[in-house]
This record gives structure tokens, C-alpha cells and sequence, in this order.
């Protein structure tokens, strides 16, 4: 089993209703953060952690999503369906 | 002859992040990526990671972009073609299968090769080196037999490929040419840490070492050291750096050092030449210094500013550059210039008792000290706290007492 964390996503105005990041996958790359340093944040193990789920736009969080070289980012809808990675 | 108003030479993360930013911004102009490897992009970073090299996610997970993504963009893919020859003044590239292709302007995007052992019997197999997708499924396959490896080198693929032979279920031994790991990028203390994880895991370490010869039929069977050590080993992977090629630059004007010089805009010194990732030697304004990085974050990032540059923009290249990496239970992080030599204040956060060891490398400019680097062993968590202090220049002359406080937020000194 994938080592998953959830974040909920409560912007209203956002297609997206979840974060997830896939802990076994991140390396700790930090592209997302240098897409979006507000969202994202690494913990001492080299993993990333959302810090704000809601801090920015669909576009800038789906760019930080797909900047992830080993697409750990997951993104869902508010119906709970994965959207990125497709 | 075939014409692009964009072409780009090299598909890897910064070749196809300047074509994606190019198309974002002029959705009818030409485009074009020529690579050397007949893959769209993927993911090389995966390369070394143990998930994917031991099979525990789907081999197409690695890619990144599919054939449809760069039909559906309009950017024409000339995969498994290498440029061999660039005429500036006719504004042409010839590739190797003798067509050429022109240009409007150019992107050199082409990344680094891995450094070959240059070595009586080098040539023997059983010697791998890791840096594509062909190299890495070689590798793969290799590691299904074999029983004994030794990694050469010190640096981040051995310790990488390390952690992932041992997982594998190989006895590994590695060889390193310094005194402890890292150095002198890292301090002793720092190298030991790490070696007390390699350790943990069963890798065993020879330090101070090299092959002084390798012995084998067809295949490796075992290197003897300059001590002469043998040890017996079926295969051998070595991280021993990397170099640019720049043989069919030669006679282009285009000027080179250990990378393709750049300024601050990473425009080359030939009229309409940009380049962006690895082999990019650019100007880093934030040290001051013409530096070459070889990181994922970097080479995306330079690749989307060469792309709006490309377009017409002029956005100075500004980022701190950071490498990390973990396994074995550590985690490992580079930020910024990290060389600690006389000119430089090192102060350290939590010890290596604490198993949390920070050295923060502060520029001593006189009535100013100012944050260049840090190395992090298991606080990557301040990784982008520190980042933000360099770029900001932020002057800590009055604060070095506190960043020596391991419970001092370092977060606290962004205005
Ligand atoms: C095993 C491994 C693990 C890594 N792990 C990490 C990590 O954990 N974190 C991290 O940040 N970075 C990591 N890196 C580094 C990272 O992958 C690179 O910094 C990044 O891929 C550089 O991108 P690039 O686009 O500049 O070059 P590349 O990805 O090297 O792409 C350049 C492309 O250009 C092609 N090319 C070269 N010459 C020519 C030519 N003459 N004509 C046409 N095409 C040409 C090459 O075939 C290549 O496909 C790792 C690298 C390796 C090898
Ligand atoms: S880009 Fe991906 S691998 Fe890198 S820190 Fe973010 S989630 Fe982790």
C-alpha cells in the first residue's frame, strides 16, 4: 500500500476537493516548491508536506502537480475522483 | 530545407519545459525538439530510485510526457537523432542522419554524460554507469544476477545505486577515493553520519581507495585495489562525474568552459543561442559566480526562463539551487554554495548526537555576514527557510548566536 496523505481542499472556487501526496514516491525534488512555495513544504525526512491546501489557484497547483518528477502529487475532485496524475 | 522559428536541441526536463513555456505563449510558431534518446520525456530522477528500480511501481510510471502531448502542443519530436554539427552563421543544425534542420533561434539543452572509466579492462563487462533509460533498464536486468557490486565514487549515484543494490539483496561494497563521504562539500562529522548509515544497512565502505586493476575473462570477476585489496564483485557501478560533450560545437564560435558559458538571461555568446539546464555554465546572480548545477528543479526552471527569454522577455535567471536526496534513513541536503573555506563563518544546528545536523555558511563581508549556503542531514525542513535567506541577502551580523539556537525558527528571519 502506497504511503498516502490526504488534504482537503476547501477553496470554493477550485475543481479540486484533495491533495494527496504519495510519501513512497516524493524524493524530495522540490519542484512543487518552487512552483508553489506557499502550498508545499518539506518535513526532515525529505518528503513534502502541504502546509495550505487552499493558497492558490487550480492552475498553479496543477503546475506544481505535474512539475513532480515522479508524480507524487495527487490531485482529486470534489467528488473524490483522481484527476492528476490522468 | 525544414525550418523552425524555435528549435531545441535536447528533450530532457529543460529542453521540453522551454518548448511547453514557448507554446503557452505563442500558440501558431514553429516548434521543434530534437533528442539524442528516442524517448519522450521521462523521468530520470526515477532512474535511481529503489521503488522503481526494483519493480515496486510500473516501469511507465518513468514517463513523463507521451508521443499525443507533443502532437496535441504542435511541437514536432525528432527522436533518436543527434545534432552533430550547429553552423550559426547559416543558422543551421545538421543532425546525424545528414538532414538539417534551421533555425530562428536555438536552445541547447543537451544535458551531461557520465563520465567513463578511462581504465585497462574498463571495457570488460559488468561495468555499468547510470545516467539514461537505456543504462538504467541494463542495470536493471543486471542486478537479477548478480551477487556481489561495488559502486565507485563518492558522490550522490553511488549512494543512491548503493541503497538500491543492498535492497536489492547484493552485498555491496563501495569505493571512495576521499577520506569520508562528500568531502570537503560536507564536513567530517556530516560524511560520518552518512557512513553510519550506509553502515546500518550493511554497505561496506572503502575509503581513501581506487582500482588499480579490474579482473575478468569476458565478464568483471573482481578489482584489485591500489593496496591490493581484491574484491571479488560481478558488477561495478561508477558514479565518477560527469562531463559535457561538446564535439560538435567545435568550430561554432560557441564559447565553452566545463558547460556552455551563459549570462544571467542564459543567452550564449552567439546571436539567438540560449541554453538551459546541466550543461548550462551561467551567471548566478544571487553568488556572483558563473556556476554549472546538475538538478531536476534547476534545469526546469531554467528551461521556462529560456523559454520566455526565447519569446522575447528578459527575466534574469534567479534561484537558489538545492540538491537532495535520501536512503538508508537519512536525508541529505545541499543548499547553495556550500564550500566552507577561510572567508567563511560555519555554524552549526543540532549535532550529529541529536541525529539532526545543520551547518549554515555565512560570507563574511566585514560589517556584513551574509547566509551563501548550508549542508542538512535530517532538516530538510529548513531547506526552504534557508533558500529564502540567500536569495534575500539578508544580513545576520547581529543574529549569529541565534542560528546556532537549534530551536530558533529560522523562518523568523524573513522579512
Ligand atoms: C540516475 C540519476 C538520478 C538523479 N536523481 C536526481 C534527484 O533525485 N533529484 C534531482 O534534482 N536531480 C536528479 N538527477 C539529475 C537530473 O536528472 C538532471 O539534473 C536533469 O535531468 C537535467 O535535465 P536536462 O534537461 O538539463 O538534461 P537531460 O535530462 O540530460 O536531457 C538532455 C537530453 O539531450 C540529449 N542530447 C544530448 N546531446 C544531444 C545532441 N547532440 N543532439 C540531440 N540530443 C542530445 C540527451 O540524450 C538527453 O536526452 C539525477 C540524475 C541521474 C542520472
Ligand atoms: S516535486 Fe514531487 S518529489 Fe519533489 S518534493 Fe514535490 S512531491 Fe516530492
Amino acid at each position: 500500500m502506497a504511503d498516502l496523505k490526504e488534504y482537503l481542499r476547501k477553496k470554493s472556487d477550485s475543481k479540486f476537493g484533495k491533495i494527496a501526496i504519495d510519501r513512497d514516491l516524493c524524493i524530495g525534488a522540490a519542484s512543487c516548491i518552487a512552483v508553489s512555495g506557499i502550498t508545499f513544504e518539506l518535513d526532515n525526512e525529505n518528503k513534502v508536506i502541504v502546509i495550505d491546501p487552499d493558497s492558490v489557484d487550480d492552475d498553479t497547483l496543477l503546475a506544481a502537480a505535474e512539475s513532480c518528477p515522479t508524480k507524487a502529487i495527487l490531485l482529486f475532485d470534489k467528488s473524490g475522483k483522481q484527476i492528476f496524475p490522468k | 530545407m525544414e525550418k523552425y522559428k524555435y528549435l531545441i536541441i535536447g528533450g530532457g526536463v529543460a529542453g521540453l519545459t522551454a518548448a511547453e513555456t514557448i507554446r503557452s505563449k505563442d500558440s501558431i510558431a514553429s516548434v521543434a525538439i530534437v533528442n539524442d534518446e528516442p524517448y519522450t520525456l521521462y523521468s530520470r530522477v526515477m532512474l535511481s530510485k529503489p521503488n522503481f528500480f526494483l519493480g515496486e511501481i510500473p516501469f511507465d510510471s518513468v514517463w513523463l510526457k507521451n508521443e499525443d502531448w507533443y502532437k496535441k502542443n504542435n511541437i514536432n519530436f525528432f527522436g533518436g537523432k543527434k545534432a552533430v554539427k550547429l553552423d550559426s552563421k547559416n543558422r543551421t543544425i545538421i543532425l546525424s542522419d545528414d538532414s538539417a534542420l534551421r533555425y530562428e533561434k536555438l536552445l541547447i539543452a543537451t544535458g551531461v554524460q557520465a563520465r567513463k572509466w578511462n581504465f585497462p579492462n574498463s571495457d570488460k563487462k559488468g561495468i555499468y554507469y547510470l545516467r539514461t533509460l537505456e543504462d538504467g533498464r541494463v542495470i536493471m536486468n543486471a542486478i537479477k544476477s548478480a551477487k556481489r557490486a561495488i559502486t565507485i565514487g563518492g558522490g550522490f549515484i553511488s549512494f543512491e545505486t548503493a541503497d538500491l543494490l543492498k535492497m536489492a539483496g547484493i552485498d555491496t561494497t563501495m569505493i571512495i577515493r576521499e577520506n569520508y563521504f562528500w568531502e570537503p562539500l560536507l564536513d567530517e562529522e556530516s560524511g560520518r553520519m552518512i557512513e553510519g548509515a550506509l553502515k546500518k544497512g550493511g554497505i561496506k565502505i572503502i575509503y581513501k581507495s581506487e582500482v588499480k586493476e579490474i579482473v575478468g575473462k569476458t565478464n568483471v570477476e573482481a578489482v584489485i585495489l591500489q593496496d591490493n585489496t581484491k574484491i571479488e564483485c560481478n558488477m561495478i557501478i561508477c558514479g565518477i562525474g560527469v562531463y559535457c560533450d561538446f564535439d560538435w560545437l567545435k568550430d561554432s564560435g560557441l564559447k565553452t568552459n566545463r558547460g556552455i558559458l551563459a549570462d544571467e538571461y542564459l543567452k550564449a555568446n552567439l546571436p539567438d543561442v540560449w541554453v538551459a539546464g546541466d550543461v548550462a555554465e551561467f551567471k548566478d546572480i544571487t553568488l556572483d559566480e558563473t556556476i554549472q548545477i546538475g538538478n531536476w528543479v534547476n534545469a526546469r526552471e531554467h528551461g521556462r526562463i529560456a523559454g520566455l527569454n526565447m519569446i522575447g522577455e528578459k527575466i534574469p535567471f534567479k534561484f537558489v539551487s538545492f540538491y537532495t536526496t535520501q536512503g538508508l534513513g537519512i536525508s541529505i541536503a545541499f543548499v547553495g554554495d556550500v564550500r566552507s573555506d577561510k572567508s567563511r563563518i560555519v555554524i552549526k544546528r543540532g549535532s550529529p548526537q541529536k541525529n539532526s545536523y545543520g551547518r549554515v555558511i555565512i560570507l563574511d563581508k566585514g560589517a556584513r555576514k551574509e547566509i551563501e549556503g548550508a549542508t542538512l542531514i535530517n532538516r530538510t525542513s529548513e531547506l526552504a527557510a534557508i533558500a529564502k535567506l540567500i536569495e534575500k541577502n539578508i544580513d545576520v551580523s547581529d543574529k549569529l548566536d541565534k542560528l546556532g539556537d537549534d530551536n530558533f525558527d529560522l523562518k523568523s528571519l524573513i522579512q
